[in-house]
């Protein structure tokens, strides 16, 4: 009998690609062990299409079933899942639909998965309790510069091309328009989301890339900075008051010496 | 290890899936006991922190899903370190897994796949079983499969290779009845053999869970058995429980309901059912707690 790590080589090489024969040989069960291998197979692909199907309802509802069960069948046989919970699969399943079937994936498609990816992961996050001004105050303007702010686990900054916060806004509410028209605008969304609940805000652009930067863990000064490049009259005092007393940031740490971004 | 099965009391508990959770949490119906795959926790912090609530208020066992002993490669210590922080935060009455593999150089193969039983597999598992419970500092309870195929070159039966590990690991087991019903129905041997050969005192939990037939292609009226966890237990896994118990003894069973998930209610009329095939084979009452 082969060793142990290339009977696995071969059951794993079936499990993903669907083809048991090879794997089969060193088998018995049945008439067919072939065929009873590819129960695992079969298991392989219903269960983490299922998944995503259960990740993804919104875009189902945009895109049909169809066209989002294709997609994921393929997304799993080429990108099978690397960590045993299946709760942080399918991040890239949103990159890999706007890639698929070009003639029947819309061009908001991935924007649209990608926006409902961040509302998943972000319902279920659990927030910490809040920083107040006085504790972000006391470093004083100098010492602001160069801190960092760890913001909510909750919070997702995306942009995109195309406003799908209206249209995913409308599908949260359940109430579906008669005519709804998707406009191609640069489009900024906070995603707010703590124990099941969920907020969706649309951001100016320098806000959007302060509080990004921030979350990225760029310096207060730097995330400025970035800020100023996208529009000049930006407020970084007033952003930054703004910023916690909406209850956003949770910690803040001086940053090290020379790590100015 | 004795001290924790006296805590459940030999009584039947059920599994904890997430559609529950929240009635769990709020209402807290009764139930003997509760266990959770991990796997739907680690990276859920908001299910997590319910779940500690429900540890708070009931006995929980952890049941994973994706420690993968049987693999060739290694366990993964990621995934081993996640499982012991939540360990030390859940408290719970036992750990357990399965006698299988689902990971193969860094792919994740969301399935509990076949071992040959040998001495090869039996010194890779071993190493892995003590590195498991020594991260875990305590004993892990290694379930029996649900087979739909063997190994044509295995050198020795399953319960003779779970005998061995628990020999050379001190690792308990637990013993699916319906796999082991499975397993034999698929497999063409006597389950009530496979039952009387199983290393008995090894025995910490039992589990019980439905099955689907489905055509085999082997010829009319074949079936393959399919451990799908979608329904209510089998009339001959009932018997075969029973069984069970008269060789095992009193033993904390766990209900498993996964897919065509029913209400909790309708879980807890199993471990009722349960209790009550215990109470006959046993003779005695086993009460079934409430949660609180």
């Amino acid at each position: 009998m082969l060793p142990l790590a290339e009977l696995q080589a071969q059951i794993a090489h079936a499990v993903v690609s669907g083809d048991c024969e090879r794997a089969a040989a060193a088998l018995a069960g049945g008439a067919d062990p072939a065929r009873r291998l590819a129960v695992h197979a079969r298991h392989f692909v219903t269960s983490l299409t299922g998944a995503l199907r259960e990740k993804f309802p919104a875009t189902t509802w945009l895109l049909g079933t169809d066209l989002v069960a294709a997609a994921a069948h393929a997304y799993v046989r080429a990108r099978p899942p690397h960590r045993p919970c299946i709760a942080e699969y399918g991040a890239d399943f949103p990159a890999f639909l706007g890639e698929f079937d070009g003639t029947r994936t819309p061009p908001y498609a991935s924007a649209f998965a990608a926006l409902e990816w961040a509302v998943g992961r972000a319902s279920i996050a659990v927030a910490a309790p809040s920083l107040a001004w006085s504790d972000v105050a006391r470093l004083g303007a100098q010492g602001l510069l160069d801190a960092t702010l760890e913001l909510q686990p909750g919070l997702e900054y995306l942009r995109f091309a195309w406003a799908v916060d209206e249209l995913m806004k409308m599908y949260l509410s359940g109430c579906e328009a008669e005519t709804f028209v998707l406009r191609e605008t640069d489009t900024c969304i906070e995603v707010r989301g703590s124990r099941g609940s969920l907020a969706l805000t649309r951001l100016d652009p320098a806000t959007f890339t302060f509080r990004a930067a921030l979350r990225e863990g760029q310096t207060i000064g730097a995330a400025a900075s970035a800020a100023l490049d996208s529009a000049a009259a930006f407020d970084a005092g007033a952003a930054l008051r703004e910023l916690v007393h909406a209850g956003l940031a949770i910690a803040v740490a001086r940053a090290p010496r020379g790590s100015g971004s | 290890m004795d001290a924790e099965r006296n805590r459940l009391d030999g009584k039947a508990g059920v599994g904890l899936r997430l559609p529950h959770l929240e009635e769990v949490v709020s209402r807290a119906p009764a139930a003997a006991w509760l266990e959770a795959h991990p796997e739907n926790f680690l990276a859920n912090p908001h299910a997590r922190e319910l779940l500690l609530d429900v540890a708070a208020h009931y006995p929980v066992s952890l049941h994973t899903m994706g420690l993968s002993i049987g693999s060739a490669d290694g366990v993964d210590r990621e995934h081993l370190a996640r499982l012991r922080r939540l360990c030390d935060d859940v408290d719970p009455v036992l750990v357990s897994g399965h006698l299988a593999w689902s990971t193969h150089r860094g792919l994740y193969l969301n399935d509990l796949l076949p071992l040959p039983y040998d001495e090869e597999t039996l010194g890779i598992v071993a190493v892995h079983l003590d590195q498991v419970q020594q991260a875990l500092g305590r004993p892990y309870l290694v379930e029996n499969p649900a087979s739909y195929v063997r190994f044509a070159a295995s050198t020795m039966s399953e319960v003779q290779f779970l005998a061995e590990l628990v020999d050379r690991t001190g690792c308990r087991l637990l013993c699916d009845v319906s796999n082991a019903y499975v397993s034999a129905a698929n497999l063409g041997y006597d389950a009530y053999a496979y039952i009387d050969a199983f290393p008995a005192d090894a025995v910490a939990e039992l589990h019980l869970g439905g099955f689907t037939p489905e055509p085999d292609g082997g010829g009319p009226g074949e079936e393959l058995l399919i451990d799908t966890h979608a329904g209510r237990i089998a009339a001959p896994v009932w018997a075969l429980y029973a069984h069970a118990l008269r060789r095992f003894g009193a033993r904390p069973t766990l209900i498993e309901w996964d897919n065509r998930l029913s209400t909790f209610a309708a879980l807890h009329a199993e471990a009722e059912h349960a209790d009550g095939v215990a109470a006959g084979v046993l003779g005695e009452i086993v009460p079934h707690a409430a949660a609180r």
